[in-house]
């Protein structure tokens, strides 16, 4: 099976190649048989001493035209893929003719044939045409191919050149001139070798030199070339127009020269294909002379081209600035050599405000040919971008020495003009493109233009950069602040403590991704609790920091303090050292003693904590007491005061912080105090989570889809009143709220 | 778009700003200039007139808190008067009133400045 699929498999391989390069392979072999068919048509000549009949005429007339078709088309298929430049193609035309007209020559000299007394140089019989020895044929053959195959590599080279820049007009004016050369070419079947052509076959060629002459004209390669190629190139045409004139000549008999009596031995072989040679070898001359003309009046101009050209590619480069907005370092860097790249400057530059320092003192950003030290030298930049932010238009300094803005000493010949352009982007000057040059007058008002174009599009360009900065800066903070949010949220409890007897609820939200809200749970003994909360001044992400910070003394300091009072002392010690003068944070500390049956609170300037009674009784708890670090002295702790509160069954405490009294209703009205208590007292027969879910819900309906402007936690704590003896310490997760 | 304004009075050598609707973190800012614009002019016996004040968080309580020190080292102060009564529980909560002095009336303010005006 494998062996089998195998097999299929290099068939295929072995037919696609087939297909692929057969057809070339085709024409060879039909080229080659027509060789060999001629060959034995003049050797049966040889033989028979006689001319042919007209039917072997008319049998040799259709298989050297096959041949010499397939050998054409051939050449046309293995020079298709060919693009060389101009002149190395000119040159492997030279180089190629040289060899064949080499070998032609060389084959044409080689012996001569005396008959009857008369020396025929060629060999043929005088009259019939008929060869006289073999070495006639095999010379003829070699001549003749020579000939041909330098004619049709001329072709087959030239169109390249002939179609440079084509359109469909001048693709098919060679086509034509092609099919008429040929068709001219077939006319002269009925001539005799070495016999002048008569008025019809004259007339043939009228057309086909006319679109010679029209494609001769298609020289749009020689604008593309630099001086040096031009130089190169017009040697190369004299050398082609030198070797066809001499090679192959013009006219029905050719040259004498390299090959004596160049086009004979093809007239002998075949009348037709002479007369395409002789076209051929006439276009070509026409045409290296057309272009070695053309090469000579383009050469002083050459220069002026190039420099319009080099400013056509920094117009052209303006999408490839597009493509580097992603790096802002490398757009300036193009950006500020751009007038030197376009053959406009000597040297350049561009300055731009500092964005990341937050400065509008323009600085260099890049340079071209100069140094940022040497461009501090060379002007007084302040000056320069005063006016251009004033007038918003390009400055041209003609003569740098006599402008005060220049620190140029009069003969200095290293700055000699300057052209400032203003880059301006949604209507706001982002920079400045300097443009130097070491002469004096160096700017032309056209060069102001083509480079103001071009600021242009380079404004945009780096404005786009900036702006994607932007975004990316903003992705990455937004990414930044997710995770912010995630590691806050591990700050807080992930759950609220289980304690026989008592229920608690507890959840905070931030208005932003981080808060400075914070609560928390020290367990300080098997029936003791410790609950803080706290609110640090501000929003945002300082007030994180020290929510942080807060969450630190907290885990480490609450264990060490017997008593409420104690705990918010040291924590005012401790963050004194840390807190911004502006920055202060509220707090309660509570510690739940369910052994004494009572609740230790004190109130560090935090909304008072509320406690509501089975019996409806409900108050809030407002012992006095300063915020953490607005005093760092004594004054805090002796403004301290606690509260100890005997628990009875039943008893609800909420702590919460004043996003929960300072919500806002669409009309504006807060949310309150006395509010909050009342609900407190209509749910105070509920568990501590219905106490939570009932005010989240309440406050919910309230601010009737406002957003939650502040951070808001909300702590409740119940106690039930279950005996002792039955407490156990366990933990379950948080319930999710808000 | 900000609904927080501060205007300045002054009298004699006490400088008043009439604070007017919300301070809170976004509009904070304003406030730190105008007493530094105060300190700036050497005006540090300030009066902040609470009249209009409709609200104040605790990102606007930290700009007293930031500047008081300053103004009392250069023999300065800045009193509170005037506040509207739920606007004085926001202070009086974090026990600003054991910092700062805080006055019913404008002119007991001037007065506690200048006893010899009283």
């Amino acid at each position: 099976m494998a062996e089998k699929a195998l097999k299929t498999k290099v068939n295929e391989k072995w037919t696609s190649r087939l297909a692929r390069r057969g057809l070339p392979v085709l024409l060879l072999a039909l080229f080659g048989l027509s060789l060999i068919l001629s060959v034995g048509y003049h050797f049966t000549q040889l033989t028979s001493g006689t001319p042919p009949s007209n039917g072997a005429e008319f049998l040799y007339f259709t298989f050297v035209t096959v041949g010499f078709g397939s050998l054409w088309f051939w050449m046309k298929g293995y020079f298709q893929e060919r693009n060389d430049s101009p002149s190395k193609l000119l040159w492997s035309v030279l180089v190629s003719g040289l060899f064949l007209v080499a070998i032609a020559g060389f084959t044409a000299r080689f012996g001569t044939v005396t008959a009857g007394g008369v020396e025929l140089p060629l060999g043929f019989a005088p009259g019939t045409g008929i060869p006289l020895t073999s070495p006639t044929i095999i010379k003829m053959m070699v001549v003749s191919i020579a000939q041909i195959l330098f004619a049709f590599l001329l072709l087959h080279r030239f169109q390249q050149l002939v179609l440079v820049k084509r359109t469909r007009s001048s693709q098919r004016n060679w086509f034509i001139m092609l099919i008429l050369m040929a068709a001219a070419a077939l006319l002269t079947v009925t001539k005799p070798a070495g016999a002048p052509q008569n008025e019809w076959q004259n007339v043939a060629f009228i057309p086909a030199v006319v679109f010679m002459l029209v494609n001769a004209f298609k020289l749009s390669w020689i604008v593309f070339l630099s001086f040096k190629e031009k130089v190169a190139t017009i040697g190369l045409c004299f050398a082609l127009v030198l070797l066809l004139i001499l090679g192959l000549g013009i006219g029905d008999t050719g040259s004498n020269i390299l090959v004596p009596r160049s086009f004979d031995y093809l007239e002998f072989f075949f009348v037709p294909l002479a007369s395409f040679v002789k076209q051929a070898s006439m276009f070509g001359i026409l045409y290296c002379m057309t272009a070695f003309l053309s090469l000579l009046f383009h050469l002083p101009t050459t220069g002026d081209y190039e420099q319009r050209e080099g400013e056509r590619a920094t117009i052209f480069s303006m999408a490839h600035l597009v493509s580097q907005v992603f790096d802002a370092e490398k757009l300036f860097g193009t950006v500020g050599s751009a007038p030197v790249e376009a053959g406009s400057a000597d040297f350049s530059w561009l300055a731009m405000p500092d964005y990341q320092s937050g400065s509008l003192q323009y600085r260099v950003v890049s340079t071209h040919n100069i140094t940022s030290e040497r461009v501090g030298e060379l002007i007084n930049s302040d000056l320069i971008i005063e006016d251009l932010l004033t007038d918003r238009m390009p400055i041209i300094v003609n003569r740098a020495s006599t402008d005060h803005r220049m620190n140029v000493a009069p003969g200095n010949s290293a700055l000699g003009s300057l052209l400032v352009t203003p880059l301006i982007a949604r209507d706001e000057v982002i920079g400045a493109l300097f443009a130097a040059k070491r002469v004096i007058n160096g700017f032309e008002r056209d060069d102001a233009e083509t480079i103001a174009v071009f600021a242009a599009q380079a404004a945009l360009a780096i404005d786009n950069s900036r702006l994607f900065e932007q975004q990316v800066e903003k992705e990455r903070l937004s990414r930044e602040m997710s995770i912010a949010r995630e590691v806050q949220k591990r700050l807080l409890p992930q759950n609220v403590p289980i304690m026989s007897g008592m229920s608690m609820a507890a959840s905070s939200v931030s208005a932003q991704e981080v808060g400075g809200d914070y609560y928390d749970f020290v367990r300080l003994g098997e029936h003791k609790l410790g609950v803080i909360i706290g609110d640090v001044s501000g929003k945002g992400t300082s007030a994180a920091f020290y929510m942080a910070e807060m969450q630190g003394i907290f885990q480490s300091v609450s264990r060490l303090a017997d008593s409420p009072s104690m705990f918010l002392h040291h924590a005012n010690v401790a963050l004194g050292q840390s807190l911004d003068r502006n920055v202060f944070i509220s707090a309660i500390y509570a510690i739940l003693d369910l052994e004494k049956e009572n609740l230790v609170i004190a109130r560090a300037g935090h909304c008072p904590a509320a406690i509501v009674r089975l019996s409806g009784e409900s108050r809030y708890i407002r012992t006095p007491g300063l915020g953490l670090g607005l005093d760092r002295g004594e004054l805090f702790q002796r403004s301290l005061t606690e509260e100890s509160i005997a628990l009875q069954p039943g008893d609800l405490f909420v702590l919460y912080t004043d996003g929960v009294v300072e919500s806002r209703s669409e009309s504006g009205e807060e949310y309150g105090y006395e509010r909050l208590l009342s609900l407190l007292e209509d749910h105070r027969h509920d568990d501590a989570d219905g106490i939570h879910a009932a005010v989240l819900r309440d406050l919910r309906s309230f601010i009737a889809g406002e957003e939650y402007d502040d951070d808001m936690t909300l702590v409740v704590l119940k106690w039930h009143g279950i005996p002792l003896d039955s407490l156990i310490s366990q933990e379950h997760p948080l319930h999710e709220t808000a | 778009m900000s609904n927080f304004s501060v205007g300045f009075r002054s009298s004699g050598h006490i400088q008043i700003l009439d604070l007017k609707g919300e301070l809170d973190a976004h509009t904070a800012s304003e406030l730190e200039a105008a007493i530094q614009k105060c300190q700036a002019n050497n005006q540090v016996h300030i009066i902040i007139n609470g009249a209009s004040l409709m609200y104040i968080s605790s990102a606007g309580l930290g700009v007293f808190m930031a500047y008081i020190e300053d103004i009392r080292e250069l023999g300065g102060d800045i009193k509170i008067a005037a506040l509207q009564p739920k606007v004085y529980n926001v202070f009086d909560l974090l026990g600003f009133p054991m910092l700062f002095d805080i006055i019913d009336l404008e002119a007991d303010a001037i007065g506690k400045f200048d006893p010899s005006n009283a």
